[in-house]
């Protein structure tokens, strides 16, 4: 019995040691962004300055979190792991559907934003009427710009992708670039910020990709506020953003992929909305 | 399909990996936190599954309902299981500290069972005429006969788990998984080289850890409490529960609309195409590979180069051999195959070395002393004596490549994970729980046709 005793006392102790190890939850804003850019250790540590930026602002410990998929990032507004979070036009509008998710500011670019369509630079792709029997890559599922816009554009010029495009979801606009670039598939779509980016910074060949279309212009990433969260925390959310200078703020700035911050509505995306539903994506 | 100097191309970036201090140590955490997965979710199935098979093992009320909802449960792939988790719980280490829960107290559950019922009958009834109720033997009686066995199968699960745990990271349930693919989709290839190369290095070292506990059971004690402190940790906030529950309710039930039925037996098809054909592949692949890895056949210089490439094969699990063809092969059902057929090939080209190294010596020697060549007794004795044994391995290994079918369509070669995958993503869960349904069905009968197929051929299922 006293074996039995011991073995208790041990495990117990030890259960103490790995509860130390493991460590305690903070009680922190927790901040969430779409992985429009990929969703690692390492782009967490990228985003350093817009975290401690926000930490600044709002007076409190921030935990950025980058889940790995847009769904996830609605459904942890949804479970409350999430109290403000970075969404696209279309997971804005799930969200908004599902949990009444609060809109609280957009770059001034969102709302008339564009999506790119690539081929490789000796391609014979110069049109959308061109795609017909190509492969074709859109980003994530969820993606306003890497999917719902692009689908909406190719089946409006005649070239329905279920009937005449083998297409897959990379999970990402980076991840779409380079499958265009390394020929994996003939064409994509995708953000056209992340595009300019991944040009300004060498991620991405412009000798080796080139832009055959532009989309029209739409409505889409947009910062919410889970409905929960006290209404001056969320106003000193918002304050941050659009408090941000061109110049003054440029890393945070560039983190953002834009140059100022304006307050959003439900409203704008009345047409996403419709064009969603359509599609059979909402 | 790309041209094969593209793939090549593509292929040459995932080279030289990114071994800088920095990263290594940005990514211990994540790296802990699979282990934390695997070790959580093991410390609670094996309480439960526990808990299950002794109430089985006992016959107590209730016993044969739950004996079938442990198979039926069995039956539902993990990765199937971690998404409907994460939809649940929210992304992270709790929903994939929570699917593996699931998947393994069913599983555990079901082989302690299975091994309670071949305890040896005549202590039990001994146990039984003292009086003692059914619960008194289950605990005094079947527990300690079969507790090596229990230690030694408890083991085997463990490191299962820890492969399990870097795959549902891959759909968003936290740890390297997540990891992992985070950087292919940011095209950060020599990272992901990195992160396989610490997945292969963590399977090895919990293979050794194995090793070590099976020879010290004392040292369960510790893996037991980190377990324990793991999944307290990591359990689901009471709030998430509740949030659950009514994100659940909008699964139910199930549905599938007009267009998603018509293509249903196109979903169907590609998947027993990805299972088939990546059972043929592994098989071609396996043939010459066993063969040479077989230590009564081929000399050690051969035979030692090729174990470590069949252990390298195997070491990645289907899905993360899925991630890495995907920017290669292109899309579509090839990718399956490619991804099965690999991970098969080393985990059939061992079975079938062992096999050929397992046959009985006399009619070897026998062959051998006619004179005839190496090739011809191969040929002649050691194949047709090993064809028996070869062939359950390679129907089991279908078996489970049919599970795997069903699942390595979620990292984009279509099938019915396919479509599954973008239904969870797109919040159609009614239409996600059609296909959970479907997908289960489907296992549960190739698992019935297996076993009546094992049944004809009159090969034993101890092998």
């Amino acid at each position: 019995m006293l074996k039995n005793h011991r073995t208790v006392v041990a495990f117990i102790s030890l259960f103490l040691l790995f509860q130390v190890a493991v460590g305690a939850d903070t009680v922190a804003v927790n901040v969430g962004m779409v992985p429009d850019a990929g969703a690692t250790q390492v782009s967490i540590k990228e985003k350093a300055p817009l975290k401690a930026y926000l930490e600044q602002k709002l007076g409190r410990p921030v935990n950025l979190i980058i889940p790995t998929n847009y769904n996830a990032t609605v459904e942890a507004l949804g479970n409350g792991s999430l109290d403000f979070a970075y969404l696209g036009g279309l997971t804005y509008i799930k969200a908004h559907a599902r949990y009444n998710v609060v809109p609280l500011v957009q770059r001034s670019s969102d709302l008339q934003f564009r999506a790119y369509f690539i081929t490789s630079s000796n391609s014979s792709i110069h049109s959308l009427a061109d795609l017909k029997g190509k492969t074709f890559a859109f980003g994530d599922i969820n993606s306003t710009s890497g999917h719902v816009m692009p689908y909406l554009e190719m089946r409006q010029a005649g070239v329905d992708p279920n009937t005449y495009l083998k297409y897959r979801y990379t999970g990402s606009h980076p991840a779409t670039a380079k499958a265009v670039e390394s020929g994996a598939v003939d064409a994509g779509a995708l953000d056209e910020t992340v595009y300019q980016s991944m040009i300004a910074e060498g991620k991405l060949d412009p000798n080796k990709v080139r832009i055959f279309y532009k989309s029209k212009p739409f409505v889409d990433y947009v910062w919410v506020a889970r409905k929960e969260v006290d209404p001056a925390t969320q106003e000193k959310f918002a304050q941050a953003f659009t408090d941000l200078k061109e110049g003054q703020d440029e890393e945070v700035l560039n983190i953002l992929r834009g140059k100022n911050f304006v307050r959003a509505n439900n409203e704008e995306y009345t047409v996403l909305r419709l064009v969603a539903a359509d599609l059979k994506m909402f | 399909m790309p041209g094969l100097e593209s793939a090549l191309s593509l292929l040459r970036q995932f080279f030289p990996p990114d071994l800088s201090f920095s990263y290594i140590r940005a990514e211990t955490a994540p790296l802990f936190e699979t282990l934390e997965i695997a070790a959580g979710a093991m410390f609670l199935a094996l309480i439960i599954g526990l808990l299950f098979s002794l109430i089985i093992g006992a016959r107590l009320p209730g016993s044969r309902a739950l004996y079938g909802l442990l198979t039926t449960f069995r039956s539902i792939p993990d990765l199937t299981l971690a998404i409907l988790c994460v939809v649940l719980v929210g992304l992270g280490p709790s929903a994939g500290t929570l699917a593996l829960t699931l998947f393994y107290s069913a599983a555990m559950g079901k082989i302690f069972a299975d091994l309670f019922s071949s305890a040896d009958p005549g202590a039990i009834e001994a146990l039984h005429a003292t009086g003692a109720t059914r619960s008194m033997i289950a605990f005094y009686g079947l527990l300690p006969l079969r507790l090596k066995d229990l230690l030694t199968y408890g083991g085997y699960e463990f490191e299962s788990a820890i492969r399990a745990s870097v795959i549902v990271g891959a759909v968003g349930a936290g740890g390297i998984g997540t990891e992992l693919v985070g950087s292919l989709n940011m095209t950060d290839y020599h990272r992901a080289t990195t992160l396989i190369i610490m997945l292969v290095a963590l399977i090895a070292a919990v293979d050794f850890l194995g090793f070590y506990v099976r020879r010290q059971p004392k040292l369960l004690l510790v893996l037991a409490a980190f377990g324990a402190a793991a999944a307290w940790h990591h359990w689901p906030h009471l709030m998430v529960v509740t949030q659950a529950l009514k994100t659940f309710r909008t699964m139910v039930p199930p549905q599938l609309p007009a267009e998603a039925v018509r293509e249903l037996p196109t979903l169907i098809g590609q998947t027993l195409l990805i299972a088939i054909g990546g059972t043929l592949m592994a098989v071609i692949c396996a043939l010459p590979l066993g063969v040479a890895a077989a230590r009564n056949i081929s000399p050690l210089f051969i035979s030692f180069p090729v174990r470590r490439l069949l252990e390298a094969l195997r070491a990645v699990p289907e899905i993360v051999w899925g991630l890495i063809l995907i920017g290669i092969a292109g899309l579509g059902p090839k990718v399956g195959i490619l991804a099965l057929g690999l991970h098969s090939a080393g985990a059939l080209g061992k079975l079938y070395a062992e096999s050929l190294e397992n046959v009985a010596a006399e009619p070897v020697m026998a062959m051998a002393s006619t004179g005839g060549s190496t090739l011809s007794i191969a040929g002649f004795a050691v194949l047709p004596l090993a064809f028996a044994p070869m062939t359950v391995h390679t129907l089991f290994r279908f078996e489970w490549n049919m599970r795997a079918a069903t699942i390595v369509g979620m990292i984009g070669a279509g099938a019915i994970g396919g479509a599954l995958f973008n239904a969870q993503q797109l919040f159609f869960y009614r239409q996600m729980m059609a296909y959970v349904l479907i997908t289960w069905a489907m296992i549960m009968i190739t698992d019935a046709a297996n076993v009546r197929l094992r049944k004809y051929w009159r090969v034993s299922e101890e092998l």
